[in-house]
């Protein structure tokens, strides 16, 4: 059998598009992860890879599933006993999910992107019995030694992923993944063209949902959803309201909860974001002839975008920041943080200072991935938009 | 003549103010809000109409604010409470430059601009230590009505020091206090110099400038005005409509659009272009 041609998310298929968005929707806010069941089920194997950013295209070229560890809407009553109560919830979450065989995986991938992930791994590896790695990359991607060191480090990882899916990666299987990914990416950017440009065609939580699926289906099967859906949103004929343009900044790990993004899709146009920027790293074609790990390396660090735990001279996160505000013609932006979470926390303090002085309106907040009260909240951003529209 | 009105739906109670076109109030009404939100809503508008015998058509423009001001059926849109604090204070004590609210849930600290726009806001995170909440766990614990707690507590002469931040454990504080032969004055004050900490924490997080206006219903607590001064060593604007502070900012942006046309924007249902 060959998992690639394997669909696991069909129900959407043969619907309405409104009704094709609710199961997107669906899907993406059960906590039980169903497409990854139906990919074991039917003889597949899963790499859980955490948050931010990993090369999918390794273990989609062994004919793995990439599946985005992202945190999980449910009780860490497992994994609580792992971590101390200062952390943040997407590492007790995303623990959870493996401790409870919520998801069941073959090898688990993580990235030490702060003092509080770079322990994930072990503790990871010490309660399950299939291999826990470690991704290390380049603390310094201005070095010119960067590009040369994580080619390498892709390669050990390559050899990882062989050895659990018992299939040897060759060049052209890395080829033919980084194309279908490049398809993926060229659907993604389209996707926020429409956010950018006509936000009133898709609805913030509807567009999140379509970003994270990503993450939980065989890139082949997301490209055919996007492919589908995206020609339909663009043929709405929905109306613009008046209403502030936003951007929304703090998605880049531990993921708000879908009803904040919904309430926040109520007020404000959301019209760019780093929700799972993972997904989105890469921000332009990889080149699909060459050495395919080099291709990867090189885009990793010369065409990729930016977050709290990537440290790039290059880009400074708050002039990245008012590009992505300015690119986005956005009134204004929010500024949230995951509770305990040190990178995006410490971010807001050079954020607020740049937008000060660039006198762009912003709302700073905080959120947990598990949060289910957004009266507070809700008020507070509505109290904003009225100090723009008023104003 | 024309009027316009503000209907401020809150957690505890309901207020609701007329305001003529010079911007003076002509009626008010505070009711409990209970169990049913949109009936509060109409019986505190409908009160405040017979208190100056104002016909229901004579109110141009109606605007809901509070927690439940979507639950204002008749509103004609809605403007947040935070929004409508800060233009309330201004509009009755006009050097007012932060505002802080204290309510039956949530106690929220504004700045403001001398024309009455927010130029800065926080309120409080879940916990509802320092809010109105605080206080009732108190009264609870000590079988006193709340409305007897600031005048009691300001009978203290040995203040004792609440040390529990938390609403939950302020009851079983309270209690440990009486049992160790504390007097309910001095336990008093010292509940309300605890909320006063926590909202002078609030406060300084926008900017505590002169003047600061007292408001919600709170601000009728003589003690939580005497606790809040001596902990910000400034006076604060003080009136019996501080109470109605959310309903006469609703009442007065309903007077813009009276007045000028201007609608204020509902921030959830947007206008179509």
């Amino acid at each position: 059998m060959t998992m690639t041609a394997t669909r696991i998310f069909t129900e959407w298929r043969d619907k309405s598009l409104d009704d094709a968005l609710l199961e997107c929707r669906d899907m993406v806010e059960a906590p039980d992860f169903e497409t990854a069941r139906r990919w074991r089920e039917a003889g597949g194997k899963i790499a859980g890879h955490f948050q931010v950013y990993f090369p999918e295209e390794i273990v989609h070229a062994a004919g793995m599933l990439p599946f985005k560890v992202r945190g999980a809407p449910l009780e860490a009553n497992q994994a609580d006993s792992h971590f101390g109560s200062y952390l943040c919830s997407i590492l007790k979450t995303s623990l959870e999910l493996a401790l409870s065989d919520v998801v069941e995986m073959d090898l688990f991938i993580s990235h030490p992107i702060c003092d509080a992930a770079r322990n994930l791994a072990a503790i990871w590896g010490r309660n399950v019995d299939y291999p826990s790695q470690i991704l290390y990359l380049p603390q310094n991607p201005n070095s010119s030694g960067s590009i040369d060191y994580l080619t390498h480090e892709y390669d050990r990882i390559r050899r990882v992923v062989e050895e659990v899916s018992g299939r040897t990666i060759t060049d052209e299987d890395l080829q033919n993944s980084i194309a279908v990914f490049n398809e993926n990416r060229r659907l993604m950017r389209e996707l926020y063209e429409i956010k950018r440009d006509t936000p009133w065609l898709i609805a913030a939580e509807d567009a999140y949902a379509l970003v994270a699926l990503a993450g939980m289906v065989p890139r082949e099967e997301h490209n055919e959803l996007l492919t589908e859906l995206l020609p339909k949103i663009r043929e709405r004929d929905n109306k613009p309201e008046d209403r502030i343009r936003v951007v929304f900044e703090g998605g880049f790990c531990e993921q708000p909860p879908f009803d904040l993004i919904r309430m926040l899709g109520r007020t404000v146009y959301v019209v760019d974001d780093d929700f799972l920027i993972g997904l989105r790293w890469i921000t332009e074609d990889v080149p699909v002839d060459g050495d395919p790990l080099g291709n990867l390396a090189t885009a990793y660090i010369e065409h990729s975008s930016y977050s709290p735990v990537q440290h790039d001279l290059r880009k400074p996160k708050e002039e990245m920041l008012k590009q992505r505000i300015s690119d986005a013609g956005a009134d204004a932006a929010i500024l949230a943080a995951a509770k305990m979470c040190e990178p995006g926390l410490e971010e807001q303090v050079a954020y607020t200072h740049s937008l000060d002085d660039a006198e762009i309106s912003y709302f700073l907040s905080e959120f947990e991935e598990n949060m289910s009260s957004f009266d507070q909240l809700e008020l507070q951003v509505a109290t904003f938009v009225e100090h723009l529209l008023f104003a | 003549m024309a009027f316009a009105a503000g209907v401020d739906v809150g957690s505890t109670q309901t207020k609701a103010v007329i305001v003529d076109e010079a911007g003076v109030i002509v009626g008010r009404a505070l009711i409990d809000t209970g169990a049913n939100v949109i009936k509060a809503a109409e019986d505190s508008f409908l009160l405040a109409l017979n208190e100056h015998e104002i016909d229901e058509e004579e109110v141009e423009y109606v605007v809901g604010t509070g927690y439940g001001r979507y639950r204002v059926t008749f509103g004609n849109t809605q403007v947040t409470e935070i929004s409508c604090h800060g233009r309330g204070a201004v509009h009755l004590f006009p050097n007012t430059r932060t505002v802080v609210d204290m309510g039956g849930q949530d106690t929220k600290a504004i700045s403001v601009s001398a024309e009455g726009e927010i130029v800065d806001f926080c309120m409080n995170d879940k916990c509802a230590a320092g809010t109105g909440r605080f206080l009732g766990a108190a009264a609870a614990a000590l079988d006193i009505p709340i409305d007897d707690l600031g005048p009691v507590s300001l009978r203290s002469t040995k203040p004792i020091k609440i040390s529990t931040t938390c609403t939950v454990f302020a009851e079983s504080e309270v209690l440990a206090w009486i049992g160790k032969g504390k007097k309910i004055e001095d336990i008093l004050w010292g509940v309300h110099k605890s909320i006063a900490s926590r909202s002078a924490g609030l406060m300084r997080r926008v900017g505590i400038n002169d003047e600061i206006t007292f408001t919600g219903g709170v601000s009728r607590n003589l003690g939580m005005v005497r606790a809040l001064e001596e902990r910000l060593e400034k006076p604060l604007n003080i009136s019996d409509d501080c109470h109605y502070m959310g309903a006469l900012g609703a009442a007065l942006f309903a007077l813009d659009h009276v007045l000028t046309g201007r609608t204020p924007v509902s921030t959830v249902s947007g206008v179509t272009l």
